[in-house]
Order: C-alpha cells, then structure tokens, then sequence
C-alpha cells in the first residue's frame, strides 16, 4: 500500500482514485474524457446508444451514464473529473452532482452551504 | 539575469472564471471574491512581471489516464483554452514563454529533476480559472506564462516534500535564465474540498485558516505532513495545496505574505494568497547600496 495513502482507509464516504480504480474503469472514463471533443458530444446528444456501441461501454456501463446515477458511477470508478464533463454536456452543475454522490437531492445540499446562491 | 518578483497561490475552482465571464463583480454572492483579487491584481499592474510560471493540475483535460504525467513543463509559444465539454472560455489562447521555458526544461533534469515536456496542448480552468481574476486580457493577456502541470488526480500523486523541492529547483532554473525577466510564481488549487463519495462536500475552515498561516510562517510543518493527513483535514481534492508548496519553495525564505482572501461559499473553499520578496519594491537611492551587500551576504550563505 501507498505509505502516503495510509489512514485515508479509515475515512467514510470517500473513494480515491488510483492506479486499480484507473485500470477498473479505463473504458468508461476514455468514454466521458472523449466529451472534450466536440464530435463526440454531438454523437452522444443524438444518439446516445450509438455513442455507447462505438466506445464499447458494458449494459451497466451504459445504465449508469443513461440515469446519470452520480453516486454509481462514483462507486463504479469514474474520475470525479471525467464526469465532470459529462455534467456540463447534460447541464447538470457540480452542487448537484455532488448532492447525487451524498444521496441527497440539490435543494438538501444547498442548505449545508453557506452562499446557495454562488452557483 | 531574470528574477523573482513574489508568488501567489490562488483557488482555481472553474466557477472562478465562471463568475469573471458572467460579470458577477457587483453580485453580492460574488462580490466578496472579486474584491479579494483586487489587491493582487494592483499589484501585478504595478509590478508587471513579464512571465507567470504556473505550478498547477490539469483535470484530465489535456491529459488521460493512458498517461497521465507526474510532472510536465509546457515548453510551447501558444496554448488553446481546453474545450472541457462547454466548449472554450471566450478569453486568448495562453501565451507561453519559449526562451525560459526551455531554460528550464534544460536546468531542471541537468538538475536530476527529470520533468516531461509538453508543447501546444490544450490547458484547463487549472490556470486561466484565477488567472482572469488577477491578470485579466484587455484585450489580450499582459504577458506570458510557463505551465508547469502536477498530477493530483491519480495516486500515487507526487509528496508534498517533492513539489517542495521541485520549487526548489524551478528557483534555481529561473534565477539562472540570464535575460532580465521578471517573474512571478503562482501555485494554484485548494483550498479544502472533496468532490467524491459520501464525503464530498467536505470543508475545513479551521484547517484552510492554519493552512493559509503556516505557508507563509513555517512552510517545512506543511512539507513534512503526508497526503493522507491532506485528505483528512482538506478532503481528497484538498491535495491540490501541494501547488501551493510548489510556489513557496520557488520562493526565498524572506518572501513575506502580504494579502490574503478566504471565501467559502459552496462546496470549495476559494482562497488567495499574495507573497512578495523583500527585493521586489525599487529602494530609495541611498537605502539601496547597504540593501545590496546585504542581499550578497545573504546570497553566499544560501
Ligand atoms: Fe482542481
């Protein structure tokens, strides 16, 4: 184990990205990182499932992204980074896919922070 | 021969640039931000370095996980605004410093500091986030930049104690460039956030407040912590300060920190901080020749 990494296992809640995390979800992040190109938004905004045959995503793979279920999609492996990007092409914002990985719902998580408002 | 101005660590959470694009300066959410960049944006108009190095994390933007680089210099001339999936910013590309980004490519591996070098990628809101805040275009940018990109992202990600040594080793490669630049260090990210997990959400205010004290005051006790005590007080993305120790070790020991802001308003604690060295203000004429035998004494000890 990571010397440097070594009480962070004692933390809830929380899922750092390594190299085993990296190797489990390449494929699914290589999907979401490829939203940096134009091209690919486009595909995925007309025709989702064609955007999922060429990237060869898995049937849950496909289900999670489908639902943007945040919180499985986290627990899957995805990059918080990566979906990032899949949060700007369905404008979702980060409150509220922070609020999906906390199992709440957005106007829960806007009540915890101090300016609701400096979305 | 180039020297160092001052440095600056800053937050670079893409609503920075957000509320810049928007015109939120007025916005009372907003608006206390907006008013803690003015004094750093003062005092770079006064000072007008010619290059910003950045010691900053790209958010598997430019880079992927197929390699993702521990450390990378840009050495290019231009570098695009990254599309990352809203398309560009509406500010110029990046200018990019050649001549002094090469010098350092050079002096930092002949001093064993083996760095990958990039040339006209893409780069994310991990610079020009703050960057419009302090050192806006109008219409272009006020001058040019080295990026130097840290992985923070994929673990193993570089010890505190290592982006320590690389600033180190960036003052050296600067300070060894003979044209006459100035320069000013900026290290960028944090401060404590965690954007994973049932976690996140996570902030520390006690621990950003002792954060912003001890980067100034006593940057070794910030060295010597590991990246689980990072996570632990600052949340998993809180491990973007290492930037921040980058900058500082860039900086000399009299580097004084003379502004700071703290703002958190959502799920990222923005903060900004302004260090200045003691030779950065033009001395009064007389004041000037004892200053110099002091900074040469103090030089040959170093
Ligand atoms: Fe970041």
């Amino acid at each position: 184990m990571n010397p440097q990494l070594k009480g962070v296992e004692q933390l809830g809640g929380t899922y750092l990205f390594d190299l085993a995390t990296s190797a489990r979800a390449l494929r699914l992040n290589r999907f979401l990182h490829g939203f940096t190109v134009p091209a690919n938004r486009a595909l995925f905004k007309e025709d989702p499932e064609a955007a999922f045959d060429k990237a060869g995503l898995s049937a849950e793979e496909r289900r999670m992204v489908r639902e943007l279920d945040w919180a499985a999609l986290m627990r899957y492996g995805a990059s918080f980074f990566c979906l990032e990007k899949l949060g700007r092409v369905k404008g979702v914002s980060n409150p509220e896919m922070v609020a999906g990985f906390r199992g709440e719902s957005l106007e829960e998580f806007l009540k915890t922070r101090n300016v609701p408002g400096a979305r | 021969m180039a020297k160092i101005l001052g440095g600056i660590g800053t937050s670079h959470v893409p609503t920075i640039g957000g509320a810049y694009d928007r015109n939120k300066q007025n916005d009372p959410d907003w608006a206390p931000l907006f008013r803690g960049y003015e004094p750093v944006k003062a005092w770079l108009a006064q000072r007008k370095p010619d290059v910003l190095v950045f010691f900053y994390n790209d958010h598997a933007t430019t880079f992927f996980f197929d390699h993702y680089p521990t450390f990378a210099l840009g050495v290019g001339a231009e570098y695009a605004i990254a599309d990352e999936g809203l398309g560009r910013r509406a500010v110029p590309p990046l200018k990019g410093h050649v001549g002094l980004a090469r010098h350092m490519a050079d002096a930092l591996v002949n001093d064993e500091f083996d760095i990958s070098v990039f040339q006209d990628l893409p780069i994310d809101h991990g610079v020009h986030s703050p960057l419009t805040m302090f050192w806006p275009p109008s219409p272009d940018w006020p001058g040019k930049i080295v990026p130097i990109e840290i992985n923070v992202l994929q673990h193993p990600i570089p010890t505190p104690a290592r982006c320590w040594k690389l600033g180190q080793a960036v003052r050296r490669a600067v300070l060894s460039y003979p044209e006459d630049l100035k320069v000013v260090i900026v290290g960028t990210g944090g401060l404590s956030h965690q954007m994973n997990g049932e976690r996140a959400g996570f902030n520390n205010e006690k621990w950003d407040r002792k954060f912003l004290d001890l980067i100034a005051r006593d940057p070794r006790k910030l060295v010597a912590m590991r990246h689980a005590d990072y996570i632990r007080l600052g949340g998993t993305e809180g491990a973007e300060e290492i930037m921040w120790l980058a900058m500082r070790g860039a900086l000399s020991p009299r580097a004084r920190k003379i502004h700071q802001n703290y703002y958190l308003p959502m799920t990222t604690a923005m903060a900004v901080a302004l260090f200045e060295e003691p030779d950065a203000k033009p001395a009064p004429r007389k004041a000037r020749s004892a200053r110099k035998t002091r900074r040469n004494g103090a030089r040959a000890s170093a």
